[in-house]
């Protein structure tokens, strides 16, 4: 057995100018790892902070810069890069049977881009970080606040390129370098995932880059787009910030969707349900998700009928959700099922984003939302759908894929050690703080009332569990580098192209071109 | 060549869209420079960036990033078609 | 020693044309807030958006306008030769830069009168202002960089033949959105009822 593209080259200078995409994913993969630590030691302040009702640990200014940092590295620096960036980067040319993406030149360079980007973040970290939360609202972060705004800006900004280039790559592979006979509907639903998932990288970043420029030149400038005053709107940049800040959502949660798919049929031993369902859903949610972003500012003094209309619509892009959730659900019945590690992932990823996306339709009732809306159920919410389940099924990727990846099997009993340890931590983070919402706690705040300290304590408790559960992998895993058992091509008689080559793959991924006769997920039940 | 024919309608359609800024049609000027605008786009669109050639599918990416604005523009109106501003006393106009 | 993706110069020219027109769609949704704050200003304060239009320099700016469309010409004429495999590729992108450097310069001197107007504008006739630098300083800055990337194709333009000549046809893409968006721009800055200037 041969190592393949990790054996092209050992010196950091042929990693740092491959044009490898396996090795660019690799690349990737490291940096989203730094920066998910980095997100995750903010948010530990925040759970320590929070653990008793006064605010003792931080000032309240320190606080407004610890969930912002949070909000901003975990959505710009690792969830929106994670999957699409590291596993569409490394899976979707072997997934279709082409030797690269479409250009591999434009490939590493999104991965500098993004590690620009990062610097100026980091750079901002240091020079005493920005209160004005992830979200940039105007006009604090334009005319009030006096942290470094600018700098974070252009941070985001040159990250936002890394994503539109990736989506680009991923757009043209799919449409020009699929092997002969693999036509649309023979392509694993991982790939209609990121291809769907890269539309929206196409379609939404660039708005937010503007937007977020704009913010940078009238808090440089004092110009006016924004500030009432000089006849301005606030709303303006909120309906800008939030046309691509809710589509960006969808960036997060469609490619876990994708993994979902792939990780559930392998481990039930049956085909997926429902394939072509699935894949419209998986457009049908890339589209809906771009009509919804209003349901953000029900109560920002946007009209009543805006609000209606987006309400509706939201409720209208639950219905693909929900039809891949059924979807998933019946590929279970009658399976083989095996509780490996990535199904364990795959599974608690089903039913946290069902929790999540529930709770996402009471938001999306104008009235519940008035009362829920800026408090912990908002927060519950979003972190049930983005940690339960992106992070989750991230990490169910990682697992399912490590053999392809590394070329090492992952020690399989720590790997379920671990994904129960996150699934236990992750629900006793976060269950509380929707009874925290519901209850009246408001987000954003430092301090509370006494009455909601022992949801709270719940919550710091849950969130220690999880730091240990996210810490597990990160060892085990780098052990299995050095230590692991060398991994055959298909540890799990898996059916896709990237089982058919070498674990890992060779540089140029397949010594023959495939041809391709069938569709995905070819699986026959043991009964 | 139809390069320089395109290049003559463009041509014509500037000098259409200055001369009517002159006569005073209210908002119908806008329409109409709106209007020629988007006649100039797809006279460019079309033979200079060979459109009039493409499959579907690129005909389709064209049009995409125009529908996406039209989305961003349509339901942002929603929200400021449908509301009644009061302009605060000190604002300037 | 990279091995390309592709099996043939045709698949590559295939992904290369939709690669620009794909990233068409980004610059069109990147230009897309500018414009939604200015019909934003326009319908919120049309007396003082018309009165910073009536500041601008209509004449220079309908020259501009006829210059650039002139150099999409000259771009297409370009394109065209390159696939030919003629050498008047190269006249033709040295007109094409020509006439985007004339662009240029006549955008500078623009801005260069119009600065000491903008200083002592207030309200939404700043904001229009604002949104006048910058929505053409943005274009100016997608201009220059096709001006560079022509200039490039100049310098090697013996690459590009029948056989293989999509930088060129790529480049002529970018150049022509360049046009159109400027397109949009001119009325939208100058032509706001000019008859009452």
């Amino acid at each position: 057995m041969t190592w393949g593209y990790l054996g092209e080259g050992y010196t950091l200078r042929s990693w740092l100018t491959t044009h490898d995409h396996k090795r660019i994913a690799v690349l990737y993969m490291v940096a989203i790892t730094a920066f998910f630590f980095l997100g995750g030691a903010a948010a530990a302040l925040m759970r320590m902070e929070l653990a008793t009702p006064a605010g003792d640990l931080v000032s309240a200014n320190t606080y407004n810069k610890l969930f912002t940092i949070h909000g901003v590295v975990m959505v710009w620096f690792f969830l929106i890069p994670s999957i699409p960036s590291v596993l569409g980067n490394f899976l979707v040319p072997l997934m279709i049977g082409a030797r690269d993406m479409a250009f591999p030149r434009l490939n590493l360079a999104s991965w500098y881009i993004y590690v620009l980007g990062g610097l100026f973040t980091a750079a901002a970290l240091i020079a005493g970080g920005v209160d004005t939360g992830w979200t940039f609202y105007t006009p604090y972060s334009t005319r009030f606040s006096d942290t470094n705004v600018v700098l974070v800006i252009v941070g985001v900004f040159i990250v936002g390129f890394s994503s539109i280039l990736t989506g680009l790559n991923i757009i043209v592979t799919v449409h020009k370098l699929r092997a002969p006979g693999l036509t649309w509907f023979r392509l694993p639903l991982f790939i209609w995932a990121n291809y769907a998932t890269s539309l929206i990288l196409l379609l939404a970043t660039p708005v937010l880059a503007m937007t977020l420029t704009l913010v940078a030149l009238e808090r440089l400038f004092n110009v006016g787009i924004f500030d009432p005053a000089l006849g301005g709107d606030p709303l303006l940049f909120q309906h800008l910030f939030w046309f691509y800040s809710h589509p960006a959502v969808y960036i997060m949660v469609l490619p876990a969707m994708g993994v979902a798919s792939e990780i559930i049929p392998c481990f039930a031993r049956r085909t997926v349900f429902g394939y072509r369902f699935m894949a419209y859903a998986i457009l049908g949610i890339a589209s809906i998700g771009f009509l919804v972003w209003g349901h953000h500012m029900f109560v920002s003094g946007q009209s009543m009928y805006a609000g209606m209309v987006f309400s509706m619509l939201s409720f209208l892009v639950a219905i693909p959700s929900a039809i891949k959730v059924f979807n998933w659900t019946a590929t279970l019945y009658k399976g083989s099922i095996y509780f490996s590690a990535p199904m364990l992932y795959a599974l608690g990823f089903v039913g946290l984003f069902t929790i999540g996306g529930m709770t996402g339709l009471i938001l999306a009732s104008l009235a519940l939302d008035v009362h829920l809306t800026d408090t912990y159920f908002v927060i519950a919410h979003f972190h049930y759908i983005m940690v339960g389940g992106s992070v989750m099924a991230y990490l169910g990727a990682i697992h399912f894929w490590w053999p392809k990846i590394s070329g090492r099997m992952y020690p399989e009993t720590m790997g379920r050690i671990a994904a129960l340890t996150i699934f236990f931590g992750f629900n006793l983070t976060f269950f509380p703080q929707y009874l925290l919402g519901w209850l009246g706690m408001p987000r954003r705040y430092h301090e509370y009332p006494p009455e909601f300290q022992v949801l709270n304590l719940f919550s710091s408790a849950g969130a220690a569990v999880l730091a240990i559960g996210y810490l597990l992998p990160l060892a085990y895993l780098g052990w299995s580098l050095f230590y692991g058992k060398r991994a055959p091509a298909n540890p799990w008689q898996a059916t896709g192209l990237e089982w058919q080559t070498g674990s890992p793959p060779p540089q140029h991924n397949f010594d023959a071109e495939p041809v391709v006769t069938r569709g995905p997920y070819a699986y026959d039940p043991v009964r | 060549m139809t390069y320089v024919l395109t290049w003559v309608g463009l041509m014509i359609l500037l000098a259409l869209t200055c001369a009517s800024s002159y006569f005073p049609m209210g908002n119908w000027n806008s329409v109409v420079n709106i209007g020629i605008s988007c006649a100039k786009g797809l006279l460019i669109a079309v033979f200079f960036m060979h459109l009039r050639h493409a499959g579907a599918l690129l005909r389709i990416v064209a049009i995409a990033g125009l529908l996406w604005l039209g989305i961003l523009f349509g339901l942002s109106w929603s929200d400021f078609g449908t509301r009644t501003l009061s302009p605060a006393p000190w604002v300037a106009r | 020693m990279p091995t390309t993706p592709f099996d043939s110069t045709l698949e590559r020219r295939e992904a290369d044309l939709l690669g620009i027109w794909a990233f068409l769609v980004t610059e069109v949704l990147f230009f897309g807030p500018l414009f939604f704050g200015y019909v934003h200003g326009r319908l919120t304060h049309p007396e003082a958006f018309t009165a910073g239009s009536h500041h601008m320099h209509v004449v220079l700016g309908t020259l501009n306008t006829a210059i650039l469309m002139t150099s999409s010409l000259t771009m297409a004429l370009g394109v065209a030769a390159a696939r030919g495999g003629r050498k008047s590729l190269r006249t033709w992108l040295v007109l094409t830069a020509l006439l985007g450097l004339a662009f240029l310069g006549i955008k500078a001197s623009e801005y260069w009168m119009e600065s000491s107007e903008v200083a002592q504008a207030s309200g939404a006739e700043l904001t229009f202002y604002f949104l006048y630098f910058a929505m053409t300083g943005l274009h100016a800055v997608h201009l220059t960089i096709g001006i560079g990337i022509v200039a490039w194709l100049w310098r090697h333009a013996s690459r590009y033949g029948a056989a293989y000549h999509s930088p060129v046809e790529v480049t002529g893409i970018y150049w022509h959105f360049v046009d159109v968006v400027w397109v949009f721009l001119y009325p939208m800055f100058y032509l706001l009822q000019r008859y009452s200037a």
